[in-house]
């Protein structure tokens, strides 16, 4: 059994067919890649994976259950307990610290231990970050502590929208190197994005356009190391 | 564009703009009501401090001399009188308008029949006048003794033509058993009346041992046509200062523009001054229980009701400056922006003080009128008159708007115009 | 128990890291609280601050004898029913003719210190008797002798012999049998009072003495009493059952009118106060408001992270009570000195601390944040996650 399954699923808004009749497969520590250009759907499907939109029609199968008809507060409780969340504009509380914001997360989840929550911070490399405010932080540390908050409370999938889109290039291969050994580990990973050299590290990418999937790429020689485009 | 970005700014955040002023409106509203009652709160309880009776006393010159001291035997014989026919110019004085109330007496002694002597004093109960004016005006004791006691029947009605009645204080009426709707008989000095008493009141005081009828009955009884012996009047006064004493004893000392300056001001003793001036051969001095006291409580009263509003304008002025700093500073992005754009610190404070001003303006406007309807939701539920409008209110009104709300804008521009444009839109 | 310190390190983080925002919303909270309890302070005080001010009018109360003239110590029994904090002045009279020029002149003896607080309208010119010898003259009486302060006079007093009225017949040649008393006087003020007082001469009752030589016994004893027309009728009434020989009596004209008045007064504050408070309060929650619903993408991430609805309203509500409770004090502080400051100005004293004040302050200002918050919060939790983090 697939550990996600879209069955048929739209989601419309009045005449705008963002997705429509999509069908996709995730499985148990799969890293996939979602793909495609702007206004292809990309960010409405994310939004529903996460829990946090609901579909027009369709099915969600997430770990066999449906979660499309499931209320707001349920929901919530989902997101909450399955899914680690990463954002392109990072989304970091401003007046809590690194390790305050990854202990956030374990807050709303279970129990906030500040020990485990260094230690994620230490597994993304920030562990002398820790105390630092996000505006004391560059933008790639801002992912990373994201990253450690979003794995924090041992999600069954972890989705990441435009993880890189605010980073540098070295900022980028860390959070990529970040995204691999989770994957060593065993963990599913979902990256939204519209970086080819992004998407090419996962072992699919599934290309979306106009709201429909058009094509898949396996990724043969998967290596989950990113490869430069070295300008000739 | 710069135009465009104003309206745009107001569809936009319409509900953010809209908060604003209804804060100013807020604002604006408790400033106008609080200083519409303030600036007409001395002269409402001035009206209401008329409960206290008069606060001027006229008698003819000399007259007091003559009759206690001198111990004269015969007092309607050589005593001084007042002509009742001048009692309409008191209505006529500079300050005519200040004059509420005022009553004529005329005091005469009185046989009962059983021998016993009573004063009978002759006055005005609610004597109706129409003056040249063309106001209107009743007065007499109804409202000079409103702290009196009608303990049973009625006050005596002017209007609906009660002639030969009286009104007995307690004390006589107990001692000669008087009950209400009797027939009594005065045997005066000049002639005997029978009259009819309507009202026993109870007054606290020596009156107690009166009769009181109206003016021309006393006058009958007396032989004193035409006569009066004193007049009580009730004016709305301004507390007086040191120009005040000065003059109440002696107005010759003053120069010519302290005696126009004075002449021209409701003090109690340029009152008096205009009183005597009509009434021929007249004194007419401030009871100062009741005149020096009215003033002292209105003077408290107005410095509370100033301190008051001094409390409450400022905390309206911190009210509004806080909600237009904290709504500018949640708009650091966009100013952000524009800066990153090439915005000149001059123009983002334009365009920030402009959209402020314009909301400031509608939501003054909206304020003052709420003010003045609060102003008279007060007036009418305490003294059960209305407020009057001073029109002073509007520009102290809309430059105190002003003042605060741009004094609202200087910290939250300080602190937008040393934003680092990337510092905002990196989302630091 | 951790999920509890959380809870608080997120609170206390929110407040003291996010300072200019705080202090703005910890500013209003404060300036609402200061209205509150400054005015509700003053309110309350107003009637008793008032009423010391209607004492200007003069005695509100007379005791008169039941028959003939009162004793000293039952006068001073009398005024003993009196509690002490609520009398203003008791000035006893005792009223005997004298002559000046061989013209009867109504003299009246008293406490002329107590008169000064019964009777503070009269205006004197020149100064009050201070020592023996010294007496004030009314104004129709110094226009009839035409005396100035420090201008000198003879009283004289025909003493009465017993039995006999002071319609003593002239004829009777009584110079022989009793002679008249007199006694030097020094005129020290003139006395302005636009009534019938201004017909009399004062001295001090020690004074009267050695002019009648005859033992103080009083007419009449004027009283300012510092109280509600009810309480008056109450000591009215104990007086008159209590004391012998003394019947107690209310000046109607000036209780009832101060009754009128006064309530007048205190209607016009409260409805200020009330006016003044429900726009400040709403004063209060717009600028809360304002400073919450700028965390709206904060509430969205929460959301995002799996916070339930009841947690975050559970956050931020906390924040609004240490704000509330924290400005209510601040108000409740800046509220007192405002009003005591109000009370010295306008009525030179100081004003009555109400303890149970500043909880009441405190409560209401913690009740109104937490509403102000509350609006915010809850249409910032019924958005989308999405809609707000993908920053609209």
């Amino acid at each position: 059994m697939s550990l996600l399954e879209l069955r048929n699923v739209s989601k419309i808004y009045g005449k705008l067919h963002a997705l429509d009749h999509v069908n996709i497969k995730v499985e148990q520590g799969e890293w996939l890649a979602i793909m495609g250009p702007s206004g292809s759907g990309k960010s409405t499907m994310m939004n529903i994976i996460g829990a946090l939109d609901k579909a027009t029609e369709g099915e969600i199968l997430l770990d066999g259950v449906d979660i499309a008809q499931k209320s707001a507060k349920e929901l919530t409780d989902i997101r909450r307990d399955k899914i680690g969340l990463i954002f392109q504009q990072f989304h970091l509380v401003s007046y809590l610290t690194a390790v305050e914001n990854v202990m956030l997360a374990q807050y709303y989840h279970s129990i906030p231990d500040e020990k485990e929550a260094l230690e994620a911070l230490e597994r993304v490399g920030l562990s002398d970050r820790a105390k630092h405010y996000p505006s004391q932080l560059s933008g790639g540390e801002q992912q990373r502590v994201c990253v450690a908050r979003a794995l924090i409370n041992y999600p069954e999938i972890i989705l990441a929208d435009e993880p890189t889109g605010n980073l540098d290039e070295a900022n980028e291969e860390i959070v990529v190197e970040l995204f691999r050994k989770l994957h060593e580990e065993g963990t599913t990973l979902v990256v939204v994005t519209h970086n080819p050299e992004v998407a090419e590290v996962a072992q699919r990418t599934v290309v979306l356009r106009n709201g429909k999937v058009d094509h898949e790429m396996i990724n043969e020689n998967f290596t989950g190391k990113i490869k430069h485009i070295t300008l000739q | 564009m710069f135009i465009r970005m104003i309206a745009k700014a107001f569809v936009r955040q319409w509900k953010k703009m809209a908060m604003i002023a209804f804060t100013i409106a807020l604002g604006a509203s408790l400033a106008t009501a609080m200083l519409s009652v303030m600036m007409d709160v001395g002269d409402k309880i001035n009206q209401e401090l008329k409960a206290y009776g008069a606060n001027i006393n006229v008698v003819p010159k000399g007259n007091s001399v003559i009759s206690e001291l001198y111990d004269v035997g015969d007092e309607n014989v050589t005593g001084a009188y007042l002509n009742e026919s001048e009692l309409g110019k008191i209505k006529t004085i500079f300050w005519a308008f200040n004059i509420v109330d005022y009553a004529p007496f005329i005091t005469t002694e009185a046989v009962l029949e059983d021998g016993s002597f009573v004063e009978v004093t002759g006055t005005w109960f609610n004597h109706h006048m129409e003056l040249p004016t063309g106001e209107q005006l009743d007065a007499g004791l109804n409202s000079l003794r409103s702290w009196w006691d009608i303990t049973s029947g009625r006050w005596i009605d002017e209007q609906t033509n009660d002639k030969s009645v009286a009104m007995v204080g307690s004390t006589l009426a107990k001692k000669e058993g008087i009950s209400v709707n009797d027939d009594i008989t005065l045997k005066g000095i000049a002639s005997d009346v029978t009259v009819k008493v309507v009202g026993i009141y109870d007054s606290g005081g020596e009156e107690d041992d009166y009769i009181y009828v109206p003016v021309d009955i006393a006058q009958l009884l007396g032989g004193l046509d035409g006569k009066i012996d004193s007049i009580e009047v009730s004016a709305l006064t301004t507390p007086d200062n040191e120009l005040a004493q000065k003059a109440a004893r002696d107005p010759g000392s003053l120069s010519v523009s302290q005696y126009e300056t004075w002449y021209c001001t409701a003090y109690v003793s340029s009152i008096c001054y205009q009183i005597e001036e009509v009434i021929t051969d007249s004194v007419a001095s401030a009871v100062r229980q009741v005149a020096s006291s009215e003033g002292t409580i209105l003077e408290k009263t107005q410095l509370l009701m100033i301190l008051i509003t001094i409390l409450s304008m400022i905390g309206a002025a911190l009210g509004i400056c806080n909600l237009v700093t904290a709504s500018v500073m949640e708009r650091s992005q966009e100013i952000g922006l524009m800066k990153a754009i090439g915005a000149h610190n001059g123009a983002i404070t334009g365009l920030v003080i402009t959209e402020i001003m314009c909301t400031a303006v509608i939501g003054g406007i909206a304020g003052f009128f709420a003010g003045l309807g609060f102003a008279q939701i007060i007036g009418h539920t305490v003294f059960d008159s209305a407020i009057n409008m001073r029109p002073m209110v509007i520009p102290v009104v809309t430059v105190l708007v002003f003042i605060v709300t741009l004094t609202g804008c200087i910290p939250a521009i300080r602190m937008l115009l040393n934003l680092h444009p990337t510092e905002v839109l990196h989302g630091r | 128990m951790k999920k509890r310190q959380m809870y608080i390190r997120m609170v206390t983080a929110s407040l003291l890291r996010r300072r200019s925002r705080m202090v703005i919303a910890l500013l209003a909270i404060a300036i609402g609280a200061t209205i509150l309890s400054g005015l509700v302070t003053i309110y309350v005080d107003v009637p008793r601050q008032m009423g010391a001010q209607f004492r200007n009018y003069g005695a509100n109360m007379i005791f008169t004898a039941t028959e003939d003239v009162m004793s000293a110590e039952s006068v001073e029994s009398a005024i003993s029913v009196i509690p002490e904090s609520e009398l203003v002045g008791a000035a006893p009279y005792r009223y005997e003719t004298v002559r000046i020029n061989d013209i009867a002149v109504m003299a009246a003896a008293t406490r002329l210190d107590e008169v000064q607080k019964t009777s503070p309208f009269w205006d004197v010119s020149g100064d009050w008797p201070a020592g023996p010898g010294d007496i004030m003259i009314g104004k129709t009486v110094a226009q009839t002798y035409n005396l100035k302060a420090g201008s000198r006079l003879t009283c004289t007093y025909a003493p009465v012999s017993e039995g006999s009225s002071d319609t003593a017949d002239p004829e009777a040649g009584e110079e022989d049998i009793v002679p008249d008393n007199y006694k030097d006087f020094t005129v020290s003020g003139i006395l302005d009072t636009g009534g019938n007082e201004e017909d009399y001469v004062y001295m001090s009752i020690e004074d009267m003495e050695e002019l009648t030589g005859e033992p103080a016994t009083y007419d009449v004893c004027e009283l300012s009493i510092s109280a509600t027309s009810d309480e008056l009728n109450i000591i009215k009434d104990e007086i008159t059952d209590s004391v012998e020989g003394v019947t107690a009596r209310l000046v109607k004209k000036v209780t009832e009118s101060e009754t009128t008045v006064l309530s007048k007064l205190q209607a016009l504050v409260l409805l200020v106060t009330v006016v003044v408070l429900a726009l400040t309060m709403i004063c209060v929650a717009t600028t809360m408001t304002a400073v919450v619903a700028e965390r709206r993408k904060e509430i969205g991430l929460r959301k995002a992270l799996g916070a339930s609805d009841s947690s975050i309203v559970y956050e931020f509500m906390g924040e609004g009570i240490v704000l509330g409770a924290v400005g209510g004090l601040l108000g409740a502080i800046l509220g007192f000195i405002f009003a005591q400051a109000v009370s010295v100005n306008v009525f030179n004293s100081s004003i009555t601390i109400m303890p149970l004040l500043t909880p009441v302050t405190i409560i209401v200002s913690v009740i109104v944040t937490a509403i102000a918050c509350l609006i915010p919060v809850r249409s910032a939790t019924d958005v989308d996650p999405a809609l707000v983090l993908k920053g609209e």
